[in-house]
């Protein structure tokens, strides 16, 4: 249900299969969560900005998901990027809290602005650089659901759960990240002069 | 639907997230409206070059192996551990306290289980770290021709010396009568602690042995690290390493020897 306001419940505590060894546990986990394990560090990257960062991050991330591997129910991708997610928040909070200052949802801006006639540079010309370095100076919030959506193909749903959102705020900040990133990049190469001719 | 709904459903639309009622209500809309296919159209290009150019940050190699290797695989007790907790499974009103102690108990089993892991892992890499201790130390020595603090061929004075400075006493043997003449002894720092170091020599090679008092018995083992023979083995509460350019059969030689010394003090 798209506008659903309420955010999707991620996981409770249930007891793992009972007489389950470590090493069971461990094999099992390795099935079902680390073939994911590209999108956690993709996740981790992309709101540490840095490799070194994201890898502790990351790391850190995977080990607690271990632990709390008996509180997994349904999707292992969702549930694994929550937990990635909710420990680069911290650790941003922790050393680079100037990024994890809110932007009001409420005030966003939907409407396409008048600029936006056929002069402007078509997306699919956008330099490859200077989209990556706009994506990068999104706010953390409208960055995540981007890459969340574009890059890991996940639903609205599975995004709601993993920011903790209700799926609405999904739609508005999703709205919100490919404005701002459009306007970014366009601005970039105007003042580059990169752009394209039509 | 007016226009500024229209456009506030587009970013669901393109993503395939609106319900049926609702996405033949937008098309409809977007029939009658070029600005808003083109609006459409500019949001479906941007997706579309996110997904094409933004980079995919695949995790590297030596990361997931690090991780798998740091998640606990422990083989033995794991369903008697598991048995063992049952007490703690909840009766009635305790079920509260039970549900939150069990993740607890988990971890903790988790955090043991890497802690004696790591024990483990850490053995080979110690062993390491003071082989490149004592090279170092044997090739300082050589460069410097400086043996030792105290020269002397006589083990009642290098003895007393070495015990005077270190909070042991090593046991220092004259083994004249083999063909290992003392020459002095040292101190040095290896393995984050004050050992003695004993200068053998043998024709015109020196054999520096490292000393100092460890837990346990351990059996010879040997190695060759830049043309330099290395022996280390433990007893009697002492751990030596003997570096030398001596030859292998030599060097096994003077280990045996101290091996057998050791005992008496």
């Amino acid at each position: 249900m798209l506008l659903a306001t309420d955010p999707v419940p991620l996981h409770q505590y249930e007891s793992a299969p009972p007489h389950e060894t470590l090493s069971e546990r461990k094999r099992r986990f390795e099935q079902s969560v680390l073939p994911h394990f590209d999108a956690a560090y993709n996740l981790a990257r992309w709101l540490t900005r840095n490799d070194q960062d994201a890898q502790d991050v990351a790391q850190e991330a995977v080990l607690r998901a271990y632990r709390f591997f008996d509180g997994l129910r349904g999707e292992a991708k969702p549930w694994l990027l929550a937990i990635v997610r909710n420990s680069c928040f911290t650790w941003l909070a922790a050393n680079r809290p100037a990024e994890t200052v809110g932007f009001e949802d409420g005030a966003v801006e939907l409407l396409p602005s008048d600029e936006d006639g056929p002069e402007v540079q078509a997306a699919r010309n956008f330099d490859r650089r200077m989209l990556n370095d706009a994506i990068a100076g999104l706010p953390a919030q409208f960055r995540e659901v981007l890459i969340l959506r574009e890059l890991e193909d996940l639903s609205y749903k599975n995004i709601a759960r993993i920011v903790d959102v209700p799926i609405g705020t999904v739609m508005s900040r999703l709205a919100r990240a490919r404005r701002l990133l459009a306007e970014s990049v366009r601005a970039a190469s105007s003042v580059s002069g990169t752009q394209v001719p039509k | 639907m007016t226009n500024e709904e229209a456009n506030r459903l587009l970013n669901a639309y393109i993503d395939g997230e609106l319900d049926p009622a609702k996405t033949l209500e937008l098309e409809a809309h977007l029939a009658e409206n070029p600005s808003l296919r083109a609006a459409c159209g500019r949001l479906r290009e941007m997706s579309a070059a996110i997904r094409d150019k933004a980079d995919y940050h695949a995790a590297p190699a030596s990361l997931e192996a690090r991780v798998r290797a740091a998640i606990p695989a422990e083989p033995k007790d794991g369903p008697a551990r598991r048995a063992r907790w049952e007490w703690l499974k909840p009766a009635g009103s305790f079920a509260v306290v039970a549900d939150w102690l069990r993740p607890a108990a988990s971890f903790a089993a988790v955090a043991l289980v890497t802690w004696v892991v790591a024990l483990g892992v850490m053995r080979p890499g110690e062993d390491e770290r003071i082989t490149q201790d004592v090279l170092a130390s044997h090739v300082r020595a050589t460069l410097s021709n400086r043996f030792h603090d105290v020269a002397s061929s006589d083990q009642h004075t290098v003895k007393p010396w070495l015990s005077a400075r270190l909070a042991f006493s090593p046991p220092v043997a004259d083994l004249s009568a083999s063909g290992f003449e003392l020459a002095g002894g040292r101190l040095d720092y290896i393995g984050a602690q004050p050992v003695a170091v004993l200068v053998y020599k043998r024709r015109q090679h020196v054999v520096d042995v490292f000393v100092w008092p460890v837990e346990e018995q351990k059996a010879g083992q040997t190695l060759t690290r830049d043309g330099f023979n290395i022996e280390h083995f433990a007893r009697n509460g002492m751990g030596f390493w003997l570096v030398s350019d001596l030859s292998r059969g030599e060097l096994d030689d003077l280990a045996r020897l101290l091996a057998e010394r050791s005992a008496a003090p």
